[in-house]
């Protein structure tokens, strides 16, 4: 699913660096990302994601050549396969929770918003558990619920991956087991590739792999 | 298109105190111009229907704005008196026909207007309920007070005293309600139509009392001699005229010489109206003739001098207004990045953005824009009262 | 008529026959409404001058002297009741109104008819018909007037009315009233100015006729029951002193002994009653030695007659009063 070749990537000569000789990821894999802070890991994300691109190697997801592409290809490739999870959930505090779900359909044309996106939509808050918050504004929510919500905006797309960014970060301990329960079976549920940055060293156990970041920590050369 | 409009509206609507304040700004800074122009146009429009339908008004010398303002519109400015005389000197050359005026005296916050019978044939006005007056001590009411005072024919409306301090002064007349006019949109809605000697009676140059030449009292009597009996100012002079008193009430001195305000001069054609003017022109003449349409458009001429200062300092105002919006605005981006940032990383292009913000400026233009038509059309359909009531009487 | 046909069925001869035939319609039609309209048009203005107009008046000799200017051109109105004098007569509302909606409302002027000053009538309308002699108004020296503190001014009750009892001044009155017809009515103008100076020429030989009456004994001291012959004796040059008396009342002692206060300075033989007197007080005068003679200033509508036939009973009354005349 993921394949960096001989990435090369600095935000300023002389600054942080990264240098990942190899990375991949196969289909349906649920990856961990852990490694000190600082060394990388959202940058990463960023780069497959295609929000940054590489100075020098590439980034494919799938068929498609991420690193290759312009800003406009990379924002539509980005809304239609990627999903994000992130520590703060970053939901929309004027939009309730159904509209939250919807929002990444309604700022692209790239998506659809038709019935059975609205059908599929209710279906994922069923399943996370929040189908009867809808109506709910998102602010009213515990965070285990906010980021229920964010789980179900980030599938609603039917992405081919998922990208998590410390995505229990901000959970209490009981929270945390449930939400990584509910992404580990709606990815598997939906068939999608995981890739989750995280710190929480007692839930590495339930990934398939664990990848250190370490390795790729980038210095002066 | 409708999306944009959806999470702009969502938006809007959920900071609520944000909103309204905008919508607050641009709705003032659009209709205080427009509102000014409309009660401007409509000034305008009032001053000059009122001034061009008088063709002539005579007064004492002095200011003629002060003298056609109170004549026309029954302004608290009370213009130097002059006499009857006037009005029959205008009636004696036979080139117009006089209408004495004398506004001076209120009843209750509102002008009275002591005239004669043809001022209402001259100005077209007619009785709606009621009847015209007829007695003395009568008085007909001009729509607007009869509604504000509630007052209809049968009641009685006393005149309010000139000064409180005065002993010697005017005294209150209690006179009845004979007659409530219809409406005119003119300020003769706002006036309490009384006989000319109702006016005086009201001044205390006329007045009913016991009949002095067969008084008892000796307290009352000042000095008798064979042809007169002088009273004393305790004699109690009646404050209301009845069907039982009016026989009582008289004027003393030569009528010519009581007091009026200003001649209203309707002359028989326009070489009559210039000749007319020409007779007041002397260097030793007292009087002074005007036309109140040359009056007034010079009044407006200031107005509009006026209007545009007024003007340049709403542009301010405004521009002023619209930076604050803008950086209302700019603020507000800044602390949406985040959520601008979380959009971008969905994958939202930058143009969709630009235009959920457009969107949300647009929105709050469209609400400012309904609210503030909302109120230019109150203020057209209130127009002629708010004129009147603001910037004339 | 020729006859060519053009082949579309009607011939042109009949097709100009019809235009011709037309063209006359339409013209008839068009004169007649010409016709029509100016005859409307006409008999508006005609009916707008014929309309009768309005006067109304505030004493008797007016009404006299409005009808016989007006003629049938106007419908005068005196309102006040036969039995009050007009002078202080107090009309009621209706009657106002009336006054206000008149054409014409003459006036005696000297402050006659007291209501006037506390009516309002329009003034456009109101004619003064003793203006043109206001400087020649009497103060009357017979009523008490009042006044209010040291400074002020008496009342107007001290002006003496009965203006027309002086016919030269009647005719001045009735000049006012042609005049002011003439204004409302200018395409009668010469009606009434014909009617005018026919009146005119009535009151100035009454004039004429008084003059010839007490010629020879001006000097005559006369005593009058009511202070209303004024104007009749500044006219006519007549020393009179008045008093206070009805006509159908027997005077009190009060009242002779104020006749007789009058008398020791003002001997006069004769009192002129404004009315037929009652027998009483006519024999009461007799034992002072002076006789009783009526002069009716006919202010009010006379039971019999008119002002003109009134007026010559009043100089044929005279007579009696001044038998030395040449008359």
């Amino acid at each position: 699913m993921i394949s960096i070749r001989s990435l090369e990537f600095y935000y300023r000569p002389g600054e942080f660096r990264l240098d990942i000789p190899e990375f991949s990821v196969t289909k349906g894999e649920k990856v961990a990302v852990i490694g000190p802070s600082g060394s990388g890991k959202t940058t990463l994300l960023n780069l497959i994601a295609g929000i940054m691109t590489p100075l020098k190697g590439t980034v494919s997801v799938g068929d498609i050549q991420v690193s290759g592409l312009d800003d406009r290809e990379r924002r539509d490739f980005r809304i239609t396969n990627i999903g994000f999870v992130f520590q703060d959930f970053e939901l929309l505090d004027y939009l309730n929770v159904l509209d939250n779900v919807l929002h990444p359909f309604r700022i692209t044309g790239a998506l659809t918003l038709d019935r059975e996106a609205r059908s599929r939509a209710t279906n994922l808050a069923q399943d996370m558990g929040i189908g009867d918050k809808l109506k709910r504004n998102s602010n009213d929510l515990s965070h285990g619920e906010k980021q229920r919500v964010a789980i179900c905006r980030a599938l609603l797309s039917q992405p081919k991956l998922i990208l998590a960014d410390e995505a229990t970060g901000n959970l209490d301990p009981d929270n945390k087991g449930l939400i990584l329960d509910l992404l580990f079976q709606s990815v598997e549920d939906h068939g999608t590739t995981l890739l989750a940055v995280t710190h929480d060293y007692e839930l590495l156990k339930r990934f398939d792999r664990v990848v250190d970041f370490q390795q790729f920590e980038g210095h002066d050369k | 298109m409708l999306d944009t409009f959806y999470i702009a509206w969502r938006y809007v609507s959920f900071n609520k105190i944000k909103t309204a304040t905008l919508v607050a700004c641009v709705t003032l800074i659009s209709f205080l111009p427009l509102s000014l122009q409309l009660l401007l146009e409509e000034s305008e429009r009032q001053l000059m229907s009122r001034a061009v339908s008088t063709p002539l008004v005579v007064g004492a010398k002095g200011s003629s704005l002060d003298l056609v303002m109170n004549t026309l519109y029954f302004d608290d400015e009370v213009p130097e008196l002059i006499t009857v005389a006037a009005s029959n000197r205008v009636m004696d050359t036979d080139l117009a026909l006089p209408i004495p005026v004398y506004a001076r005296f209120q009843a209750r916050g509102n002008p009275i207007v002591g005239t004669t019978l043809d001022y209402f044939d001259f100005r077209g006005l007619k009785i709606a309920q009621g009847r015209q007056l007829a007695v003395l001590g009568d008085c007909v009411l001009g729509a607007k007070v009869a509604e504000t005072l509630g007052l209809e024919p049968g009641d009685s409306l006393v005149s309010s005293p000139e000064t409180l301090f005065d002993l010697a002064g005017i005294y209150p007349l209690k006179m009845k309600v004979v007659g409530v006019l219809e409406k005119s949109h003119t300020s003769d809605d706002l006036a309490v139509f009384v006989d000319l000697k109702t006016a005086w009676v009201i001044q205390g140059l006329g007045h009913g009392h016991e009949d002095v030449t067969k008084l008892r009292d000796p307290t009352l009597v000042l000095k008798r001699t064979e042809k007169n009996v002088a009273a004393t100012a305790k004699l109690y002079h009646h404050n209301e005229i009845t069907e039982k008193n009016i026989d009582s009430f008289h004027f003393h001195g030569d009528l010519a010489q009581y007091p009026i305000t200003a001649v209203i001069a309707v002359p028989h054609d326009d070489k009559s109206g210039t000749i007319l003017r020409g007779r007041y022109l002397s260097q030793e003449e007292t009087r002074q003739i005007v036309r109140p349409e040359d009056v007034i458009d010079g009044l407006l001429q200031n107005i509009f001098r006026i209007k545009n200062v007024l003007d340049a300092v709403i542009s301010v105002v405004a521009l002023a207004t619209i930076l604050a919006i803008i950086l209302v605005f700019a603020l507000s981006l800044r602390l949406r990045q985040r959520e601008i940032q979380t959009v971008f990383k969905l994958g939202c292009r930058r143009a969709t953005i630009a235009r959920l913000l457009t969107a949300e400026i647009f929105i709050i233009v469209i609400m400012s824009g309904v609210f503030c038509g909302a109120m230019v059309f109150l203020v057209n359909q209130l127009s002629n009262d708010l004129v009147r009531m603001l910037f004339i009487r | 008529m020729e006859y060519w046909s053009n082949g579309k069925g009607l011939t042109s001869s009949m097709r100009m026959q019809n235009i011709i035939s037309v063209s006359k319609g339409l013209a008839f039609v068009c004169f007649s409404v010409v016709t029509i309209a100016s005859l409307m048009l006409f008999s508006t203005a005609t009916a707008d001058e014929s309309e009768k107009l309005t006067i109304y008046v505030v004493n008797y000799p007016l009404q006299y002297f409005a009808e016989r200017i007006a003629v049938e051109h106007a419908r005068v109105v005196f309102p006040a009741p036969a039995d009050v004098d007009p002078a202080y007569w107090m009309p009621d509302e209706k009657t106002i109104s009336e006054y206000q909606r008149a054409d014409l409302i003459l006036l005696n002027g000297a402050n006659y008819a007291k209501w006037v000053n506390k009516v309002s009538l329009p003034r456009f309308r109101m004619v003064n018909t003793s203006a043109a002699f206001k400087d020649r108004y009497i103060e009357t020296a017979e009523i008490l007037t009042h006044s209010h503190g040291a400074e002020g001014e008496h009342g107007h009750e001290a002006l003496a009315f009965t203006t027309w009892i002086d016919f030269s001044l009647a005719a001045e009155q009735a000049e006012a009233i042609a005049k002011a017809l003439s204004r409302t009515r200018p395409a009668l103008r010469d009606t009434f100015q014909k009617n005018y100076e026919e009146l005119k020429r009535e009151l100035l030989k009454l004039d004429r006729d008084i003059k010839e009456v007490v010629s020879k004994e001006q000097s005559r001291v006369l005593v009058v029951s009511h202070p209303v012959y004024d104007y009749f004796a500044r006219g006519y040059g007549l020393n009179i002193r008045s008093v206070h008396w009805e006509p159908d009342e027997i005077p009190t002692t009060a009242q002779m002994v104020e006749l007789h206060t009058i008398l020791k300075d003002h001997q006069a033989k004769w009192m002129i009653w404004e009315g037929e007197p009652a027998k009483e007080a006519v024999e009461r005068l007799k034992t002072i030695g002076i006789q009783s003679v009526v002069f009716d200033p006919c202010g009010n509508a006379p039971n019999q007659g008119d002002f003109m036939s009134v007026m010559r009973q009043n100089i044929e009354n005279l007579k009696e009063v001044f038998p030395q005349s040449r008359w």
